[in-house]
This record gives structure tokens, C-alpha cells and sequence, in this order.
């Protein structure tokens, strides 16, 4: 089983920081035109959202997991909920790479995998250097064309 | 272009004009009335000079369009071209139409006209749209649809075997033929599969609710009220038919208990009248419902006042699903569905009523000789289940008296604890959830139930899957207990949620999950080599 590259919870973690600060806001608005929340209370809650989102990137990153095996990708993911989902690679459509401007800060990458399924009809791979994310998407491919049906849909 | 390029019917030239004309008249109306509260130099008298002319360029346009939206028939693909400034042309190969619906409102019956349209697989809307042709070009379309289908079947190396097998006793020439029989004599009917008698409209009409004719009523009130204002927000037949039974005179001032009571009674009416408007709707939808069988297809038509026809092609349905709700399985009936991938009208996405209702021995056998699968031996996850759902209900309840508690609080109402009934029926709940899972590991079938309510039995061939997914949630993963999801293509897990068997034991799960991958493997093999579909369009 293939982990993720550690700086993606440098993301994560910033993702979580950034939904805690967005919470102080609004408790502050909440605080300017509705009711007085004292100030230890915003202080508190913003604190709590640090340390839980920050609990769980750490988490994330532990659970994360992924392999290629004979006939499907493979993934482990989730804190709260945990999943185990495999994607047979005659039901690949297309697999993208693809990096936001965090990422590629970070030096980071993701592949996203398509099937025509409707639900979770992408699967993501974040967290993958350059690299790894380009070879990933090479052998996805080559395995997917390898294995390809008649008529899926 | 090609030569044999077909235009909408003249008709809708007129319509298109007529509609891009009134935009085109309301425009200025906006523009002008916005600008001048902005600009002083903008005069409200512009409208009428600007008015005329949005008007009559918008009939150019809507013209315009008329004449530069072409559809053909090639040999490979269907080609429409589109666009007045920016020109759209998109091709679509014929293996790849999943469903082709045909609706006609009233008017457009009166005049004897069709909105065609096509649906794929790939995107979240309908591929084509011909608003609108004669019905004679409709049903040209459909049968040159199906016929050009056919032919690039044949031309694929090993498709003689396909539709030999999807036509159940037809050979593939007999198909070919039928098909070519049926462009010479276009009045030569489908073969019947199925038709809706009266008794089972009535009764499908009386067991199925549509949450989503509670709009009526509130339509209709509205629509009543407006004449007689000064009602206020509440119309006044509500609280006269509440007084007799201690509902409040008036809202003012009124007590907590006699509002509840206003409540109820209303929501009793709301209910009553959701019903018979829900009734209206499926009569009205479902009348003359028949299902058919043309070459490789299935076709549909259905209909009271708006006619709905279509068809399916049998190679394309991801799965089988029978629904059944409560009322329904006391009086013995159930309905049967087909999806496809595509996105239909109504959005009620690729799925079709394959049956809307029958009597429920025979919509098994109907799926059974669809899908070809076993006669399910359902099995249940184990008991432990029923116990998550005990305890699930159990929170549910407790919030209920919560929030009952809360009232009492900020209201002064009385005998708040009396909520705690609500605490008798979650054991039941509980139970009667748990009785209605199942799930059967077949050949080459997974088949799924669940439900009270709305009971839903998918058959999901191992060939359709696209994505297994185990989850376990926290809760779960304190029991050792884990729910398995099946992903297929068909559009309409979008509103009913992916296959799920939940609740499993993990290793169970992971059994499952391990030969959901292995049949999907060895069904593609298998397919692959014979090119068989599995599915049997002569299925009654």
C-alpha cells in the first residue's frame, strides 16, 4: 500500500485553520449585530476548531492509503466515516492530474480518476509529488485501454 | 453540410420567432427602466421607441435560428447543427443514444407535433432536443434511430451473436428485417408486451404518492385567495374548519394547544388534498400506458392530456428495480423500472416505468425473465443490525420530546412529556426497517432490497459495476459492521442514492466486495468473448 507524500497535511491542516477562522468571523459579526458572545467564547471555539482540524489532517493522513492491484485501484480513506473503494480499471474513463495553487506551492499534485458511475463518479488522489502523479496517470491509463470493454454504458 | 439535411417543422419557425420576438419586446422594458433610475439623460419614452425594434430584431433572430438549426441522418451518427452567431455542430454516434423520448402537450397534439429528444450517457443534460417536428418525422426518426442502431451492430465484428441474444428467438437477419419490414409499413405496431388496464391505473393511481403534488394545493389556494384579499396570510376556510374541533378563532392571541390543533387539522387537509392531486397526476401520466417491444428496443407510450412515448434500447439498462410501497404490497402489487445512463424528461433521469404496477407475482417474473436471474433467496444482515436502528430511532425520538421540551420552555405549553410516545413506535420502526433489508448473491445478479416505505428490489447484473465501496462509519466500526455500495452508471441513483446493503458483517462485506470485483472481471471476459447482453427484450 502506497501512503500520500507528507506535505499534504501541511494542506490539510491549513484547510481546517482556515475553516476555524471563517467560524471566529462569523462568531465576531454575530458578536457586532446580533448578541454579545464574549470573547473567550469566540477564542475558545476558533482554539477547538485548530486543534480538531488539525487532529484530523493528521488522522487523514494516516488512514490514506492507495494500491494498484490485478484489476482495480484500490483506496482507504476517511476518518469519520472509513472507506474502501475499488475502481476496476475496465471501468476507468479518463484520469486526469491536477494541482491548485496550494498545491503546486507545496509541490503537490492530484490524480483524479473518472468512471460513467453517478455517484462518486471521481475518485481523487491527492497529495502525490509531480512525479509520482504523472506515472500514476501513465499506468492508469495503459492498464485502463489494456483492459477495455465493449460497451460500458 | 450534407444534402439530406432536415429542418425543424415550419411551424416552429413561427414560435421560435414569436418567443425571441417578446423577449426581444421585454427587453428594452428593463434595460431602459433600470438606466433611467441610474442616468438622468435616459428618458421612460425611449421604451417605446426601443420596444418595436427589440421586437422585430428578435423575430429576426428566433427566424434566423429556424434556419440555421439542421439535424441529419448519416450512416454512423446523428448530426445536429445549431446556432445563429456561434454555430454549434455535434455528432452522435448512434451506439451511443441511450433512450430517444418523444412528449407532446395538448397544443401540440391538435396540431400533430413532437419534441424529440436524445439522450447519452455523458453530461447532465439531453444531448439533442428537436423542439419541434411533425409527428410523422418523429416516428421516422425513431424507427431510422433504431434501424442505423442496428446496422452499426452489424457492422461490429461480432455483434450478429449480440442481437440475436437481445432479441431473445429472433435471429439477427430476423431483426434486420423486422426493422426494415417496419420502415416500409410504418403502421405495423410494436409487438405488446405490457398494457396498464383500468383497474390497475386506478389502483396504481390510488397506492403511489408524489410528494411532489403538494405544490397543488398550495397553487390552488393561492390561486382562490388572490380574488378575495384582506385574508391575511392564513386563508380563512383554514380556521373555520379547525373551530369545531378547538381550533383558535383567530391567530391573534390565540393558545398554544388550539394552534397545535390548527396544525394538524391543516396539515390533514394539506395531506388530503396532496393525495387527490397526486391521483389527478398519475392517471393523467400513466393512462394508456403501454410497453412494447420493436427490434432490439423497448418502447413506451403513455399519457392523458400530455402524450409520452420513447424507447429504450435493451442493451443499454444498468439495472432492474421493483418498487413497492406498504399500501401496495397489502393489495398484492408492485412496479418495475429500467435505467439507463441517460438523463431523461421530468428528470426522472434514464429510468423508465418498464410496468408502473402489476400484480407482484408477475412483475417477479417479469424481472427474473428480463435479467435472467435466479429467484432471489434474500438474506439479512445480522441482528445487530437492528440493533444500530433501535438505537438510531431511539435518538431521533429523544429529540423529538427534546424540542417538545423546548416549546414547553418558550411558550408555556402544556403536557410537553406526553412526546414521549413518540418512543412506542421506535422499536416497530426499528424492526420493520430491519425486516425489509435484504440481498441475494446470484450468478451473475447482485439483488438488493430495502426500504419500508418505499421498498426498492435492484437487480444489478456484476457486469454493470462500476465502483465497490465498504464504509464503515464510527458507529459501525464499534459493532464490526460495515455497508457495501454498488455504483453503477444508471442515472437514477441520483435520487434514489447508490445500491447499498447496509450493515453487514466486515468480513461479509469484504466477501461481497471481493466477488463483486471477481464477477465484474470474469463477466467482461465472458462478454468479451460471445458479446452477450444478458438481458431478454421478450421478457413477459
Amino acid at each position: 500500500m502506497e501512503t500520500l507524500h507528507p506535505r499534504i497535511r501541511l494542506l490539510w491542516i491549513a484547510r481546517g485553520a482556515l475553516a476555524a477562522v471563517v467560524l471566529g468571523v462569523v462568531l465576531t459579526a454575530i458578536d457586532q449585530w446580533q448578541v454579545t458572545v464574549p470573547v473567550v467564547a469566540i477564542g475558545g471555539v476558533v482554539a477547538l476548531g485548530l486543534v480538531t482540524g488539525t487532529g484530523y489532517a493528521l488522522r487523514l493522513y494516516q488512514v490514506w492509503q492507495f494500491e494498484l492491484q490485478d484489476d482495480a485501484l484500490y483506496l482507504e480513506r476517511g476518518v469519520v466515516t472509513f472507506v474502501e473503494t475499488a475502481v476496476p480499471f475496465v471501468r476507468v474513463q479518463h484520469v486526469d492530474t491536477q494541482f491548485g495553487p496550494i498545491e503546486r506551492v507545496l509541490g503537490l499534485s492530484s490524480v483524479v480518476v473518472y468512471t460513467a458511475g453517478s455517484r462518486n463518479a471521481d475518485v481523487r488522489i491527492p497529495g502525490l509529488t509531480p512525479e509520482r502523479a504523472r506515472t500514476l496517470q501513465n499506468t492508469l491509463r495503459e492498464l485502463a485501454v489494456e483492459s477495455e470493454a465493449d460497451d460500458a454504458v | 453540410m450534407p444534402s439530406d439535411a432536415n429542418r425543424l417543422h415550419p411551424l416552429s419557425a413561427v414560435t421560435l420567432a414569436l418567443q425571441r420576438g417578446l423577449t426581444g419586446l421585454s427587453m428594452p422594458f428593463f434595460v431602459v427602466m433600470i438606466l433611467s433610475t441610474i442616468f438622468d439623460g435616459v428618458d421612460i419614452d425611449w421604451i417605446f421607441m426601443l420596444a418595436p425594434v427589440g421586437f422585430v430584431v428578435g423575430i429576426g433572430y428566433g427566424i434566423a435560428y429556424y434556419y440555421r438549426f439542421t439535424y441529419a441522418i448519416t450512416s454512423r451518427t446523428l448530426d445536429v447543427t445549431s446556432g445563429v452567431f456561434s454555430r454549434r455542430s455535434r455528432e452522435i454516434p448512434y451506439r451511443r443514444i441511450q433512450n430517444v423520448d418523444v412528449s407532446q402537450g395538448v397544443l401540440y397534439r391538435i396540431f400533430g407535433l413532437a419534441v424529440v429528444s436524445l439522450e447519452t450517457a455523458g453530461g447532465g443534460e439531453t444531448e439533442a432536443t428537436l423542439n419541434f417536428v411533425s409527428e410523422a418525422e418523429a416516428e421516422r426518426l425513431r424507427a431510422e434511430i433504431r434501424r442505423q442502431t442496428a446496422r452499426a451492430d452489424d457492422d461490429d465484428a461480432s455483434s450478429d451473436e449480440r442481437a440475436a441474444s437481445a432479441s431473445g428467438s429472433a435471429s439477427a437477419s430476423g431483426v434486420d428485417e423486422s426493422t426494415r419490414h417496419e420502415r416500409s409499413h410504418p403502421d405495423r405496431r410494436p409487438t405488446l408486451l405490457f398494457e396498464l388496464e383500468p383497474t390497475e391505473l386506478l389502483v396504481y393511481a390510488l397506492t403511489s404518492f408524489r410528494w411532489g403534488a403538494a405544490v397543488f394545493p398550495i397553487a390552488l389556494v393561492i390561486f382562490l385567495t388572490s380574488a378575495d384579499s384582506g385574508s391575511g396570510l392564513v386563508p380563512a376556510f383554514v380556521l373555520e374548519i379547525a373551530r369545531p374541533v378547538g381550533g383558535p378563532a383567530s391567530l391573534d392571541g390565540a393558545a398554544v394547544g388550539s394552534l397545535l390543533v390548527l396544525i394538524a387539522v391543516t396539515a390533514l387537509q394539506w395531506s388530503v388534498a396532496t393525495y387527490v392531486a397526486s391521483a389527478i397526476y398519475t392517471v393523467a401520466n400513466y393512462y394508456g400506458f403501454r410497453l412494447g417491444r420493436a427490434g432490439a428496443d423497448f418502447v413506451y407510450e403513455r399519457g392523458l392530456i400530455q402524450r409520452y412515448s420513447g424507447s429504450i434500447p435493451v442493451d443499454k439498462v444498468q439495472s432492474v428495480t421493483i418498487t413497492e410501497n406498504p399500501l401496495q404490497r397489502l393489495v398484492g402489487y408492485a412496479g418495475l423500472w429500467v435505467e439507463t445512463a441517460g438523463y431523461g424528461p421530468e428528470s426522472s433521469g434514464g429510468s423508465q416505468s418498464a410496468i408502473p404496477l402489476a400484480e407482484t407475482d408477475r412483475i417477479y417474473r417479469f424481472a427474473e425473465n428480463l435479467t435472467d436471474v435466479e429467484t432471489p433467496r434474500f438474506q439479512r444482515p445480522p441482528t445487530l443490525a437492528r440493533r444500530r436502528y433501535l438505537v438510531r430511532y431511539s435518538a431521533i425520538a429523544a429529540i423529538v420530546v427534546a424540542v417538545a421540551f423546548g416549546l414547553a420552555q418558550g411558550t408555556g405549553l402544556e403536557r410537553w412529556y406526553l412526546a414521549v410516545a413518540v418512543f412506542v413506535a421506535v422499536p416497530l420502526a426499528a424492526h420493520l426497517k430491519y425486516v425489509n433489508l435484504g440481498y441475494h448473491v446470484g450468478e451473475e445478479h447482485l439483488v438488493i432490497r430495502s426500504g419500508f416505505w418505499n421498498r426498492r428490489t435492484t437487480v444489478i447484473p456484476y457486469y454493470r459495476i462500476q465502483t465497490v465501496s465498504t464504509r464503515r462509519s464510527i458507529f459501525q466500526r464499534r459493532l464490526g459492521l460495515a455497508s457495501l455500495a454498488v455504483d453503477t452508471a444508471s442515472s437514477r441513483t441520483f435520487s434514489w442514492g447508490t445500491p447499498t446493503v447496509p450493515d453487514l458483517e466486515l468480513e461479509t462485506a469484504r466477501e461481497l466486495h471481493g466477488i463483486g470485483r471477481e464477477r465484474l472481471q470474469s463477466a467482461v471476459r465472458e462478454r468479451a468473448r460471445s458479446d452477450e447482453t444478458g438481458l431478454s427484450v421478450d421478457f413477459t
